[in-house]
């Protein structure tokens, strides 16, 4: 398996930790969302279960799939390719089933606070103190097993994966620290108009900071490997990392355009999220430039087929989030349901879809045996990409309702028999993704465990 | 360029300092700390229901930000940073699903919102937000404290109009259906009173304030407008049963003016944002027509015909 001939073969229990805690909390998450889709349209069908009230199975949708489904799944290839990229094995396996054993801890723990109502109110930073430190932990530990596979690597040259892994990892632990306000348990909360601006920098972060380099991380790994032919440019993809870094890392304010910021603040957020299209086509140019020509190669392989998915989605929603940030556009899409359809776009189409590319890319790789079912994974990705269509064109459709009918001076009361229809749609596909889920989960686990496959 | 570890994880977190100044610790050191001409400090009752609000989870519903685009969507005031300097956390939201909630104090009495938290579509058919009787009456007398000084010191002048009038239309309905029905008719600007429905009674037209009744009055004054509906066993006065309108003296412009208006003090909201003003004319008159079984419309001095009569 590795070059590395010294010990006997590595068993990637880390990485099978994380495939593992990917497939599983997909399955909760979607179906949180699709429980969360089908009170908007039956609203009296859970009255009166607490636990289960719309306004709690939102962060809990919202935070497993962001923690729960597609971070774990992206960490699972990188516990795989950090390693081999570096001509080394992990620093500890045993250390990185701590971790994958405290970040499945740390997602208990945010399903049971918020059910019960322990929120701090504010979006992706809804957590009580107690957790958010076990999250930090959890980034911390995850940072120390890959800085320490750095330092006692092989190759010495780092190829572009380990540096946005790298940067991806510690980055978060800071924004999340910061965005949650980790000095302040008892609130986690600025005071005001500046907890607004910190918690939309962080909140933006989440996807800057950590989805996107992770994801990147893992496309810039299966690309080249599945095509079999060497990266289109080393100076692309150090000019995309950087500026990434540097762009993206300034819109969170696109949030609160209406709202009384300062305005120079607005005007840099407007104008570096139009400056997106930076970062986001030197990665696209180099990753497309690589696979050109090599369609054949990606569409035999599973893994990169979803991976490969992914960049196409990254392209719309980065040129969508662009227009968004418009002030003239925002008119219409603030507040409403067309923002919901770009976040779907992002982390399920995007981010969602290279996590499980990525999953599915090393699970042969990690088990030495072939994936349990092609099949089944194929007949996932179209599940995915269907549902991902349709979420998107099914919420646009709505947000563009919600924007236009409030332009036009019709109350939000006046609106919900409108979307009433759409959301029956929604929630319908959003089956079609927990559906999707649970054959994911039952594939990686038969891959994993009860796998009859020869080994290869 | 050499990309090693230390370029990455120290040339990233460089860069992250150098962001996180300018665009989170400059604004924060630059921070408008003073107060809008409507700030006034919360009550610790009203934090205790801000602590219900934010555990619910209803900051995902509904926006506390009325935007500087939202001037031709009705609202009264585009909200102020200095609005907003004891909220720990600031709620802005990021959808608005339900209406925004900046100014709801005052908008409707105490009771309305008991009724509106025990099942939504109580008192407003079409909502489809999740009902909370399950957090109990205390914990909805706070959360309904809360929301009713949303809007702070416009808020409070909101209640203490409905605290006025609340008293006054307790009084009425205490005095039976006859003072009841005069006190409601005399608080209607005389104009009003004696102007019958200008239009003629059609089917359409029946169909029409069918379809509004429905979407808009029948969880208070039930399908057969006997004031019956399910919100009835939570306000007090209670909804009106518009059967006992007959023969007291009731005109289209009286249904008109208090359904445009609606009856402050009472949980009887205003539907002026809502319904255009065919719509009005319809919906009372299909009051008119099936519950009180007496209508004015089409009768003179109605002016000019209007064009689409048949």
């Amino acid at each position: 398996m590795t070059t590395n001939a010294t010990s006997a073969l590595p068993t990637y229990m880390t990485a099978k930790g994380f495939c593992l805690t990917s497939g599983f909390w997909m399955m909760v998450a979607t179906f949180m969302g699709l429980l969360g889709a089908t009170e908007l349209i039956a609203p009296d069908l859970t009255e009166n279960i607490g636990w289960l009230v719309f306004g709690r199975v939102r962060p809990i949708h919202v935070n497993l799939v962001l923690f729960g489904f597609v971070t774990p799944g992206l960490l699972s290839s990188a516990f795989y390719y950090v390693p081999r990229l570096l001509r080394t094995e992990l620093y500890s396996e045993k250390l990185g089933v701590i971790t994958v054993l405290a970040w499945n801890f740390a997602l208990v723990t945010v399903v049971v606070s918020l059910a019960m109502g322990y929120s701090q109110g504010r979006e992706y930073a809804e957590m009580i103190w107690p957790i958010d430190m076990l999250i930090v932990l959890a980034f911390t530990l995850v940072f120390i097993n890959l800085i320490m596979t750095v330092a006692q690597r092989k190759e010495p040259i780092l190829y572009v994966s380990v540096w946005y892994v790298c940067a991806g990892i510690v980055l978060t632990a800071v924004t999340f620290s910061l965005g949650n306000v980790i000095w302040k348990p008892n609130s986690g909360s600025l005071v005001g108009i500046p907890d607004a601006i910190l918690l939309w920098f962080y909140g933006h972060n989440v996807f800057g900071l950590l989805l996107t380099p992770l994801s990147a991380g893992v496309a810039y790994y299966v690309i080249p490997r599945a095509c079999r032919a060497p990266l289109y440019s080393h100076t692309l993809s150090l000019f995309g990392f950087w500026s990434l870094l540097v762009v993206y890392t300034h819109i969170g304010t696109h949030h609160l355009l209406q709202v009384p910021v300062p305005t120079w603040l607005k005007v840099i957020s407007i104008v570096d999220s139009v400056a997106m299209v930076i970062p986001v086509m030197a990665f696209l140019i180099n990753i497309w430039y690589t696979a050109k020509g090599k369609l054949g190669e990606i569409h035999a392989d599973i893994g990169a087929k979803f991976v490969f998915t992914g960049t196409i989605m990254y392209f719309f929603v980065s040129i969508q989030g662009s227009m968004m940030a418009l002030p003239d556009v925002q008119r219409v899409t603030h507040f409403n349901n067309w923002v919901v359809a770009h976040a779907h776009v992002g982390v399920l189409g995007f981010a969602g879809m290279i996590s499980l590319g990525g999953l599915y890319y090393i699970l042969p790789r990690i088990t030495g045996k072939p994936l349990y079912s092609r099949f089944l994974a194929d007949f996932q990705y179209w599940l995915i990409l269907i549902g991902v269509i349709g979420f998107t064109v099914v919420l646009t459709i709505v947000g563009l309702i919600q924007g236009n009918a409030w332009l036009n001076g019709e109350t939000v009361y006046r609106i919900l028999p409108e979307m009433h229809v759409y959301y029956v749609t929604r929630a319908s596909i959003g089956l079609i993704i927990f559906s999707s889920a649970i054959l994911g989960l039952y594939n990686i686990l038969r891959s994993i465990f009860f796998n009859p496959g020869e080994i290869s | 360029m050499k990309m090693t570890p230390k370029a990455v994880v120290i040339g990233s977190l460089l860069i992250l300092a150098t962001i996180v100044f300018v665009v989170v610790f400059l604004p924060y050191a630059t921070r408008i700390q003073l107060p809008s001409d409507i700030f006034r400090d919360r009550t610790a009752h009203e934090a205790d229901g801000r602590a219900i609000y934010i555990a619910n989870g209803c900051v995902y519903c509904h926006s506390q930000s009325i935007r500087s685009i939202d001037w031709g969507l009705g609202a009264e005031r585009i909200a102020q940073a200095g609005d907003y300097i004891q909220d720990k956390p600031i709620l802005l939201g990021s959808e608005r699903t339900g209406p925004d909630l900046s100014q709801e104090g005052g908008e409707h009495p105490d009771d309305w919102h008991t009724a509106h938290f025990i099942n939504p579509r109580y008192t407003r058919p079409l909502s489809i937000m999740p009902a909370f009787a399950f957090l109990g009456m205390d914990d909805i007398k706070t959360l309904t404290t809360y929301a009713q000084g949303l809007g702070l010191k416009h808020a409070d002048k909101r209640i203490q109009r409905q605290r006025f009038w609340k008293e006054k239309a307790v009084r009425a309905y205490e005095s039976g259906p006859e003072g009841n029905v005069k006190w409601l008719h005399e608080n209607v600007p005389e104009g009003w009173r004696n102007l019958p429905n200008p239009y003629p009674t059609t089917e359409a037209g029946l169909a029409r304030g069918h379809k509004i009744y429905q979407d808009f009055c029948l969880g208070c004054h039930s399908p057969i407008g006997d004031g019956m509906g399910p919100a009835q066993p939570h306000l007090n006065p209670p909804p009106l049963n518009f059967t006992i309108l007959k023969d007291r003296g009731v005109s289209g412009g009286i249904l008109y003016y208090q359904i445009m208006n609606g009856i402050t003090g009472t949980a009887m909201p205003y539907f002026k944002r809502e319904l255009e003003s065919e719509k009005i004319w319809d919906v009372g008159n299909y009051v008119a027509v099936y519950f009180i079984n007496q209508t004015d419309a089409d009768t003179e001095p109605k002016g000019i015909d209007a064009a689409y009569e048949p």
